[in-house]
């Protein structure tokens, strides 16, 4: 009797054993599936936004073929609006698919699905061997490679460690020592992926701290760099520092928009006066992502600086109905709309003056004059309306404009002289129109514009540049 | 249905009995006071960084400190309880009296296993209330996900205490089960090493080679991988309805609840023979 209640529990325990391999077995199955459509998250992230940055590595490949797999079974995402990516380059549908959170549900049947297993399998080889970039910071992916990694590290308890190699970092910066800090900031991210405070802060350091201090590096001392494609001194490497680790942060934390708007705003708009790409990162940003209200504001002045002026205006106005009491909707947006509807007017207006010349028709053309002219007023009623500094500038400028179309070239300089000492934000714009106007009308530049037009002149050219990109 | 709920009165009776005499522990209230100190001690942490680095730096240091603290000293209560119930009432022959009793072998060991799971709960549920209260007051929304993070920490912990407990009946000291406790949390977060190993293994092309990474692969297929719940560190950080963790939640729950019925049955193999 003894010895059978002895056999039915040992057969018991084997039981359970065995169910408990069947179930470790099913979990590392999953947990592949999940590995594997993390990578597939980054990949994409990769293909809708940054230029490729696997070079040497398998990710676009098996990306690739992932979405060749996957073209008839995912749904169709219509338009590539609001998604940031760059409508010339072609985006497959997986890649898209990937950037909506309301497919995820979709994308992780499919991945976790019979349909990929062979893909899957593909991942963990591609894994086990390092060839996947966007695999580094994945653990599961990387213990495929080497078993133990930096995840098993501390027994699990990496993301405490990583917070106090934050705190070090920190202290690093009061003691200026911002050489020692970045080696840190990288260390912190590897213990921890998804420490976004690490990537911001990080960016923030390189991109305002790291260069405080620092003069503009003038253009002739700059060299070019292959990687960025632009030249760059010293300076400027550290603003494409903030951008490469902010990129780093986005490809592992796509649904964070902290890491696109710090990208964006601070960086690229802020820094660079690259207003084409933080409108690029700004934008799924504000359409695709949980975000706080500053996030479109920053896309709609942005679109303006771009000169987006019809989107800026449509933005504007969608805020105004979704937050109609907020003090940005009530004060800030009616401002931005009033600017942005006298700049369509001016491009109006300059639009159909272009035309105006263009056509050989007389009377064509006499209805253009009209129209622009009637632009012209709806703009200098609407600039007046604003009230403010900016406004008055714009008004300045056009009525420069006209004195130069009737070739009264010193008054319209007067006017363009008092203008930019007047709102100091337009002053290179009113510089270059006085340097337009004085070279048409023959009149003398100073030292200092004729300087200026020499370094037009040679444009943005530097050290190792070569010739394909002057 | 009578008998059912009659033959589960004594190991319940046993197990309230045992939570009550773990709770008195010394070295458990010890551990307990101080990982709430560290929990509360957390908030102030943020002391240590620039004030004007305006960010959820503070919120993650909270959430980090108070995920480590708990997975740290939960674990060293969970092994230290489930080390030490059957050893103690074995010296100072309490075992003999329950034993006496019309009580069975299983019902006893049942009880006492009971009784750990409700002192490790219990704990973790206090640190967790703590972290709860701690997270709430920096970000006045309720952490909902952390919930989910503790659930987890006790599905591991049940792994741990189940084979501990197992080691525990084999022993008449605590000091062996609590070594071996020990060895079963830092072995279970390193099983994916035995990967590597089948990996790697027949690159000789020597026999003895080849069996070491079988043997390392039906390991690695049989011993509880402890890193499966490394999720529960990572939830709190992700968005919700996160399709992968909804998934991966209650199949871990299932894999503790295999591990820990796995882990009693070897207690009661272990035990039913023991000589007292």
């Amino acid at each position: 009797m003894k010895r059978n209640s002895l056999f039915i529990l040992i057969l018991l325990l084997a039981v359970f054993i065995a169910l408990g391999t069947l179930q470790n077995r099913h979990l590392q199955q999953l947990r592949a599936s999940e590995a594997f459509y993390r990578w597939i998250l980054a990949a994409a992230t990769n293909e809708r936004l940054f230029s490729d940055q696997s070079e040497g590595y398998d990710d676009k490949s098996l990306f690739m073929s992932i979405a060749d797999a996957t073209e008839s079974l995912l749904p169709e995402v219509s338009t590539m609006e609001n998604t940031g990516a760059d409508p010339i380059r072609p985006v497959s549908r997986l890649g898209m698919v990937a950037g909506e959170q309301e497919h995820r549900k979709t994308l992780w049947k499919l991945v976790s699905g019979p349909v990929l297993a062979q893909q899957r399998q593909r991942f963990l080889d591609d894994a086990r061997q390092r060839k996947l970039l966007f695999a580094k910071d994945i653990q599961y992916a990387e213990a495929q490679a080497s078993g133990v990694n930096v995840f098993n590290l501390f027994f699990g308890f990496r993301k405490v460690a990583a917070t106090f190699v934050w705190i070090q970092v920190d202290r690093f910066w009061h003691q200026g020592m911002m050489y020692r800090m970045i080696p840190l900031m990288k260390t912190c991210v590897t213990l921890d992926p998804n420490f976004v405070d690490a990537y911001l802060l990080g960016a923030w350091h390189l991109a305002y701290n790291a260069t405080a201090k620092m003069v503009d590096t003038p253009q002739a001392l700059k060299t070019w760099s292959d990687k960025y494609q632009t030249c760059l001194g010293e300076k400027e490497r550290y603003y494409y520092l903030a951008v490469d680790f902010l990129q780093d942060g986005i490809q592992k934390n796509s649904d964070n928009y902290k890491l696109y708007f710090d990208l964006g705003f601070a960086v690229y708009k802020n820094k660079l006066q690259d207003y084409e790409k933080a409108v690029k990162y700004l934008t799924p940003a504000t359409y695709k992502m949980y975000h706080d209200r500053w996030v479109p504001r920053q896309l709609f002045i942005c679109l303006e600086l771009n000169g987006q002026y019809e989107k800026a205006l449509e933005g504007w106005q969608q805020y105004v109905k979704e937050y109609p009491e907020s003090q940005s909707a009530l004060e800030t947006a009616p401002r931005f709309i009033k600017r942005n509807q006298a700049f369509i007017q001016e491009k109006e207006a300059e639009k159909a003056e272009a035309e105006a010349k263009a056509t050989a028709d007389p009377v064509a053309a006499q209805l253009k004059r009209k129209e622009a002219e009637e632009h012209t007023q709806a703009a200098l009623r609407l600039w007046t309306e604003l009230n403010e500094p900016f406004g008055d500038y714009r008004i300045a400028r056009l009525h420069a404009l006209d004195l130069g179309n009737e070739g009264r070239y010193i008054e319209a300089i007067g006017v363009l002289e008092k203008a930019r000492w007047d709102n100091l934000s337009s002053f290179d714009e009113a510089s270059e129109l006085i340097m337009e106007f004085k070279q048409k009308g023959n009149i003398p530049l100073s030292v200092s514009e004729k300087k200026a037009m020499l370094r037009k002149e040679e444009g943005e050219t530097c050290t190792g540049q070569p010739a394909a990109s002057k | 249905m009578t008998a059912v709920i009659d033959s589960f009165r004594g190991p319940w009776c046993i197990a309230v009995y045992t939570w009550r005499e773990g709770m008195r522990k010394k070295t458990l209230v010890g551990f307990l006071v101080l990982s709430l100190l560290v929990i509360f001690g957390s908030s102030f942490m943020s002391s240590f960084l620039d004030p004007s680095a305006q960010s959820d730096m503070e919120l993650k240091l909270i959430k980090d400190i108070c995920v480590t603290t708990i997975a740290i000293f939960g674990m060293l209560i969970t092994v230290f309880i489930s080390a030490s119930v059957v050893p103690t009432e074995m010296d100072n022959k309490v075992i003999y009296t329950v034993l006496s009793k019309p009580v069975r072998r299983v019902q006893y060991l049942l009880g006492k296993f009971l009784g750990v799971q409700l002192i490790i709960l219990v704990n973790l549920a206090l640190m967790g209330a703590l972290f709860f209260l701690a997270i709430y007051l920096k970000q006045r929304i309720l952490p909902t996900l952390l919930l989910w993070s503790i659930l987890l920490t006790y599905f591991q912990f049940i792994i741990v205490s189940a084979f501990t407990f197992a080691i525990s009946c084999a022993s008449t000291s605590s000091v062996l089960p609590t070594i071996g406790g020990l060895f079963i949390y830092i072995t279970g977060t390193l099983t994916e090493y035995l990967k590597d190993v089948f990996t790697r293994s027949g690159q000789t092309g020597e026999l003895l080679d080849k069996i070491v990474g079988y043997l390392a692969y039906a390991l690695y297929n049989v011993l509880p991988n402890l890193m499966h719940f490394d999720l529960k560190d990572q939830i709190i950080n992700r968005a919700p309805n996160d399709p992968p963790t909804d998934v991966l939640i209650p199949n871990l729950i299932a894999y503790g609840l295999l591990y820990a019925i796995t882990g009693f049955i070897m207690s009661y193999i272990i035990f039913r023979r023991k000589e007292m």
